[in-house]
Parts: C-alpha cells; sequence; structure tokens
C-alpha cells in the first residue's frame, strides 16, 4: 500500500484527507501542488489526474481518486477496521452522504468567501458569506437539538464520521472569509468536540482545543 | 429608543448550558464582543474578547480549567481576577506588575448567563423570578434592531393575554418571558424562558424554536428592507506598552489586603492549615511559587507560600510549621489566631517563578517546603505538563496536605522517614542527569537545599535549571562599605560607616524606620532609590528587580557608588 495525497497545504478540503488519516494512522506521501498562486491544478499534468482541476487527488497504489467527499469515504471503508468512520448500515450512510454533499455548499459559499479575501479570487463575497450564514444557522440548529437529544456528532451514532471530518475545515476556517461564528454557539461547541478526537492534527488557521475536563 | 454604550441594565448574554466545562464561548453585548468560560469551579468570567498583548479575540483561546490561555503567544490569564499569570516569552520571570484584562460583572441565575456594560447597577431578579424552575430556551440571534425585536415578540402576545412589558428590554405573556440581549444597533438575540419546565422538553424547545425562527425570519426581511443601522462603537483602550510588556522595575510593596480566617485545621503533625478568605469578591491574582506577607497580631510579619492551584482565587490556603522554638512568628499564627479573625496580608509576590516550557520539572519539597511545590504542581497538573514532586518528610504524621497531593494526576512521591544518608542518594536519583529544558525547584530547610543544589550541580545541572528560595538570608553581609545617603523628602544627608546598616543611620538620627526580618529577606523595609548605584545583599528582590536599580532593602543593602540618593 502507498497513498499519495497531491496537496495544497492550505486547502480545506486536502486538510480533510490529512486529518482523517492522521486519526486512521495512515501514512502517505505528498506531493505539495501550488494552487495558489502558481494555478498547477490546472497544468496538463495535474488535468490528466483530475479532468475536473480540482484539489485533493489521491492515489493508492494505482488507483487515482479525486473529490474531498469520495476519498473520505473510500479511506475510512478500506483502512479503518473499526468500520466506524463510514458505517454499513444503509440509512447511516445515506444520512453521513447527506452530510458530505453540505460540506460541498460550504466550499461554494464559507471557502469561496475565504479564497475571495485571502487569495484575491474573483467572487461574490457578500453572496458567498450570506450562503454560509445560511447552511451554519441550520447547522448550529441541528446540533443544538442534537445536544439535548444526546446526539454529539452531526449523525445518529454516538461517534463522529466522515461527515463530521468533511464538514470540519470550512466551519473553521470561516473568519477568513469575514464570516464570524459567534451567533453559532453549538456549531462553536461541535468545532471544540472534533478537535479533541484522538489523532486530529491541525493546519494554519485551526487551532488546538486544548484537554476536555474527563481527560484532565 | 437607541442605545446607550453605557446602558448600566443587566441582559443575558448566554445559557448556561453554552458554557459546559473547558469551552470559551463568544458574546457581544452593547457592541462589545466577549469571552466568556466557565472555570472548573464552576465560576463564569465575562472578560472582553482582547487579549492584552496583541488584541488577539480570546475566544478561540484554551479553556485551561483555572486559566485561560492565548491561542496567540501563550500569555495565561487567572479565573476571576483576569491577572496575567504567564507570558511565555519570559518564561524565567514573574509578570511583576498587575496585568489585567477588562472583566465584566456576571451572574447566573434562571438558566442564564447575565451580564451588563458596567457596575453602576447591581443585579436585581426581574419581577416574579424567585421560586421557579426556570427553563430556558434555544436562543435566536436575529439581524434586527433589539427595540424591533422587542416590538415583533410583544405581537405574539395571545388575544387573551396582554404582553406584559418588563424593564431591560424584556416581555412576559403568562408564564412565558422573552428577554432582548441587545448584541449591537443591528442586531439581538432573544432568550426565552419558561416558568415551568414542560411535559415534553424537547417537543416545547422545538415548537418555540420553530415559532421565533419564523418570527426571525420576518423580522430580518424588514431589516432588510431599511438601512442598516450603525453599529456601536466601543471605545477600546488601548493597552499601555507598559502593561503589553513585561516590566523590568522593581514594584515597592503592594497594598495590604484584609482577610478573614476561614478555616483553621491540623493538616499533619506539626502543621495548622489556615484559609484565608477574602472579605468581599476575590483575592489578587498570584502565581505559582508566590508567597505572601502575613502581618501578625504581635507586629511581626511572616511569609508563607500560597498552596493554591491557578484561578483559585476566592481563599489562599497556607501552611504554617508549629515551631516550639519559633520566636513568635508562627506561633502567635499558631496559638492565638482564630477562625474568623481578620489578618492583614500583602499582595502576593513571587520569587519562584514557574517555567511553564520545560520537558521534565522536578519538585523537591522538605517539611514544610511543600507549600510553594503543591501550588506549582497544581498549576501543571491543569496545564497537563509533566512533572515529578519528591516530598520529604520525617514521618508519615508530619506529611501535610497528603490528601491534597494525591489528588494531583502527576508523578507524586512520598519520601517518609528515611536516614539521613538515603536522603542524598534518593536526591541523586531523583534529579538524574541534566538535560536540555529541565528544571529542579526546591523548597525545603537549608541542608537540603544545600544538598539539592550540591547534587544537581555535580550532575551536570546548570545554576539556570536549578530554583529554589529564601526566606532567610544565609548570606554573609558585607558591610566593610561607607557612603553617604541623601534623604531626599527628608531634607538630610547622613553618612554610613563601615560596620554600621542604613537603617541603623537612620535610627540613630531619629527616624522612624518600618522593619521586620532585619536580614534582607522580608521585604518590610524596602524604600525607592532616586539616584546612585545600589549594593544589593538581599533575598527579597529577584535578579531584574535588583538590575533596575530602582529600590533597595536599607537593612543589609549598601551602596557601591559614593552617594545613594533615597525616596524617605
Ligand atoms: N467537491 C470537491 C471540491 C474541491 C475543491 O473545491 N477544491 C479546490 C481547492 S480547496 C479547488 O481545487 N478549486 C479549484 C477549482 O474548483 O477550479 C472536493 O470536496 O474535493
Ligand atoms: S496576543 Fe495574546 S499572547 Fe500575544
Amino acid at each position: 500500500m502507498a497513498i499519495t495525497l497531491y496537496d495544497f497545504e492550505l486547502s480545506g478540503n486536502c486538510y480533510k484527507l490529512r486529518l482523517l488519516m492522521s486519526i486512521l494512522k495512515l501514512r502517505y506521501d505528498i506531493v505539495p501542488v501550488d494552487f495558489y498562486p502558481g494555478r498547477q491544478h490546472k497544468a496538463d499534468w495535474f488535468l490528466r489526474l483530475n479532468p475536473f482541476g480540482q484539489l485533493p487527488v489521491l492515489k493508492d497504489d494505482d488507483l487515482t481518486l479525486s473529490d474531498s467527499g469520495a476519498i473520505l469515504a473510500y479511506l475510512a471503508r478500506k483502512y479503518d477496521d473499526t468500520g466506524l468512520w463510514f458505517p454499513d448500515d444503509p440509512a447511516i450512510t445515506a444520512e453521513v452522504l447527506r452530510w458530505h454533499a453540505v460540506a460541498d455548499d460550504i466550499t461554494s459559499t464559507a471557502s469561496a468567501a475565504r479564497l475571495a479575501l485571502g487569495f484575491f479570487y474573483d467572487f461574490d463575497v457578500a453572496k458567498a458569506q450570506k450562503g454560509a450564514h445560511r447552511i451554519f444557522r441550520l447547522m448550529d440548529e441541528h446540533l443544538w437539538f442534537g445536544e439535548r437529544e444526546g446526539r454529539d456528532w452531526l449523525c445518529g451514532p454516538a461517534h463522529p464520521t466522515t461527515a463530521d471530518i468533511a464538514c470540519f475545515p470550512y466551519v473553521m476556517l470561516s473568519e477568513e472569509g469575514g464570516i464570524s461564528r459567534q451567533d453559532y454557539p453549538a456549531l462553536r461547541r461541535w468545532t471544540d468536540r472534533v478537535r479533541r478526537i484522538p489523532g486530529f492534527t491541525v493546519m494554519s488557521g485551526v487551532f488546538p482545543a486544548g484537554r476536555a475536563l474527563e481527560e484532565a | 429608543m437607541t442605545l446607550s454604550l453605557s446602558d448600566p441594565t443587566w441582559y443575558p448574554i448566554a445559557s448556561s448550558e453554552d458554557l459546559p466545562y473547558r469551552h470559551v464561548y463568544q458574546g457581544q453585548l452593547l457592541g462589545r464582543e466577549l469571552a466568556v468560560w466557565r472555570a472548573d469551579d464552576g465560576n463564569v468570567n465575562v472578560w472582553e474578547n482582547r487579549c492584552l498583548h496583541r488584541g488577539v479575540r480570546l475566544s478561540i483561546g484554551i479553556n485551561e480549567g483555572g486559566e485561560l490561555k492565548c491561542q496567540y503567544h501563550g500569555w495565561r490569564y487567572a479565573n476571576r481576577s483576569a491577572g496575567c499569570t504567564y507570558i511565555p516569552a519570559h518564561p524565567a520571570d514573574a509578570p511583576a506588575r498587575r496585568i489585567q484584562n477588562r472583566t465584566y460583572p456576571v451572574r447566573e441565575a434562571y438558566g442564564l448567563i447575565w451580564s451588563s456594560a458596567n457596575d453602576q447597577q447591581a443585579f436585581r431578579p426581574f419581577a416574579g423570578a424567585e421560586g421557579h424552575d426556570w427553563f430556558a430556551l434555544r436562543p435566536m440571534p436575529v439581524n434586527a434592531a433589539p427595540e424591533d425585536v422587542l416590538a415583533a415578540l410583544v405581537g405574539l402576545a395571545p388575544d387573551d393575554q396582554p404582553a406584559d412589558l418588563l424593564p431591560g428590554l424584556a416581555v412576559r405573556f403568562g408564564g412565558t418571558y422573552y428577554f432582548v440581549q441587545p448584541v449591537d444597533a443591528g442586531r439581538a438575540v432573544i432568550r426565552g424562558l419558561l416558568r415551568e419546565r414542560p411535559a415534553d422538553p424537547v417537543a416545547a424547545l422545538r415548537h418555540y424554536n420553530e415559532l421565533l425562527s419564523k418570527l426571525r425570519d420576518r423580522l430580518e426581511r424588514s431589516a432588510s428592507r431599511k438601512p442598516a443601522p450603525e453599529p456601536l462603537q466601543p471605545a477600546y483602550d488601548k493597552v499601555s506598552a507598559d502593561l503589553a510588556t513585561m516590566p523590568d522595575i522593581a514594584i515597592p510593596r503592594g497594598n495590604t489586603v484584609t482577610v478573614v480566617v476561614k478555616r483553621k485545621w491540623t493538616s499533619a503533625d506539626g502543621v495548622i492549615g489556615f484559609e484565608l478568605a477574602a472579605r468581599d469578591g476575590h483575592l489578587p491574582t498570584f502565581q505559582p511559587g508566590a508567597h505572601i506577607d502575613l502581618h501578625l497580631p504581635n507586629g511581626m510579619t511572616r511569609q508563607y507560600s500560597i498552596t493554591n492551584g491557578p484561578g483559585e482565587l476566592m481563599s489562599y490556603i497556607i501552611g504554617v510549621k508549629q515551631e516550639s522554638a519559633s520566636k513568635g512568628g508562627s506561633k502567635v499564627l499558631v496559638e492565638t489566631v482564630r477562625e474568623g479573625d481578620l489578618l492583614s496580608i500583602s499582595e502576593p509576590r513571587n520569587n519562584f517563578p514557574l517555567r511553564r516550557d520545560a520537558t521534565r520539572t522536578v519538585l523537591i519539597a522538605g517539611g514544610i517546603g511543600i507549600t510553594p511545590l503543591l501550588s506549582m504542581a497544581r498549576f501543571l497538573d491543569k496545564s497537563a505538563l509533566p512533572y515529578e514532586l519528591h516530598y520529604f518528610t520525617r514521618a508519615g504524621e508530619t506529611t501535610a496536605f497528603r490528601s491534597e497531593l494525591e489528588a494531583l494526576h502527576g508523578k507524586v512521591i512520598f519520601h517518609t522517614g528515611l536516614p539521613r544518608s538515603e536522603i542524598g542518594t534518593t536526591i541523586a536519583a531523583a534529579l538524574g542527569q541534566w538535560s536540555m529544558a529541565q528544571h529542579v525547584y526546591v523548597c525545603g530547610p537549608g541542608p537540603m537545599l544545600e544538598t539539592v543544589r550540591a547534587t544537581a550541580t555535580a550532575q551536570g545541572w546548570p545554576d539556570e535549571s536549578i530554583h529554589f528560595e529564601y526566606f532567610k538570608n544565609d548570606k554573609i553581609i558585607d558591610s566593610s562599605s561607607s557612603f553617604d545617603v541623601e534623604l531626599a523628602r527628608s531634607a538630610m544627608t547622613l553618612h554610613v560607616p563601615s560596620g554600621k546598616s542604613i537603617m541603623e543611620v537612620m535610627r540613630e538620627a531619629g527616624l522612624t524606620v518600618p522593619s521586620s526580618c532585619e536580614q534582607g529577606a522580608c521585604g518590610t523595609c524596602l524604600t525607592t532609590v532616586i539616584e546612585g548605584e545600589v549594593d544589593h545583599q538581599d533575598v527579597y528582590l529577584n535578579d531584574s528587580e535588583k538590575r533596575a536599580n530602582s529600590c533597595m532593602m536599607t537593612c543589609v543593602s549598601r551602596a557601591k557608588s559614593a552617594r545613594l540618593v533615597l525616596d524617605i
């Protein structure tokens, strides 16, 4: 087994994979791709790996995969012996995929605002921010009621799944796109919980949460 | 109605449930951003959401249980006081001055956290608050002017139940209360309370959540048709450079604080514990290793280390050795001071600062010397930093603070009743060979201190890695110099000959000079130096304070220059 991640250090979508691989204690190689300012993800060599011209791309031996959500599912299915990260149960699978889709919506809103403000992308910032706030509101409500009902994570099981990994990075980086999380206290508490998952790792702009009381 | 930055009303700013342990909540009231966190002792802190160092939001910091740690450069602030307890860029020094973040008043009641922009008004429960089991609804943030939000809530009143407006942007109908938190000119949070716990809590929460979501959507639609109100412009007091950097000047003796003896107990054979509580509010910030001066009823002053952990500011706990031979210091305390008595103490001082950047920390205590090390162990414990604490006592019964030590998570090793010959080898083994970033802290009887210093040195530990504190000055005072002292305020110049101290000469000239230990250990005679170079011989000032040359102890220290000008 030899895993290679085509990676851009500041990309939240690439970070999703580094995060899960860190949690699953997988060894992998990194091929840095100069997303900004080099736009290497539109270079011919990269388009041959992913014609959609998007990071991340992951190679596992001869297999070439793209789309962070799809890769999260692949890694969990293949390498997570506990079966917890991407559970087999049809209903839970649907629930997880539902949040993978939300994660893509977060990419096209919160991440777009961040790219516009931090990487000079020509996006409609106000529209991107508004879209992110709409999603964060729904997530906060979902997580707030989850706390009342004894659910700590986005999906039903009593443990995190790839849904939490997929949604986490651009929520956590939202301030870089001018999106405050002040109005989303339950969402903020969930980011503490994600940051306390054993094996958690950081990226630029994502800080550790410190220990929980039980483990202190 | 326009919002005022100086509005003294108490508003709810969070639900109790918003503040689990080890979390930092981000709030806002009347335009001011707040970092809100619950310490492990349950106390809720409402602070300005800015680190005094570089203004970074403290709400992204780490709640360590007793201290809040800034995410940027790691400044730590204490529970309750918001006083700075540690500056990683100066790991070997104690923040000598009172660097303190801005705190806001806080009250936790009826399932909500209440605060106000200033402390001009005492907290008063809303009418009818007492005697009910209040049930908090899901808070609903709304992007609309607080007064418009209140008006819309009034409109929710059922026909047969007129809305009852309460002071402070609140309204009630029947057993349903809504409080509007004025976040900013164009933002509010609706905080609802039900007077009774509903039979099906989750169903009730969903019902009200739906109701308030619809109200919010209506309010936001109409707000978006109006020009957005100007946000409030709270003035942030700029932190002065001298507060935001490490001070290098000594502080003169701080104010005294009156405390009440809340508890007096026998902690071990020959060791009496005293709990000294604040009369109201909390006591000043202290750092691990700090001590207080206790002014005894017989006029003497004695130093005692604070044993507390981080953020424990409601009372200081000290341990006092019951020495039969004692000249009347601890004897008075042990024999005549009773629970309920008032005592006067100094603000905490730290001549024994703890580094928190060590890869290995060894704490060695002998007998009553456990007190500062207990505090250090508690701080390291909360931050989950590794340490080994070796506690030497003569017999099991003399082991003070045993249950407190057993509650720690680190490595605590009791060495009880070792023969003298074994103490040395045990210390040698405890220390081991030195390597980078290891530090040892020792407190105990003089011979033990010497053994640790000598052993550590022999095993390669450099001076900077060996930390100890003197409560006694064992150094031989060199009084061979002679010089003049000019007493600026007394308009007097005196000659100090060799063999006499400045203090003695001043007393001979008829001046009253306060003193206690007269060996440069207690700090009672601390005097401000205006001019001249001091020959420090005390053990009270730390090295940076000595280097600053701005104050001295007149009982033992002298002059290197021909003339000293003192502020006396
Ligand atoms: N749904 C994709 C989105 C990936 C994505 O948006 N990647 C960004 C980098 S973080 C990218 O390559 N954007 C360039 C583009 O879309 O042209 C995933 O989750 O992998
Ligand atoms: S900004 Fe907080 S420690 Fe520097």
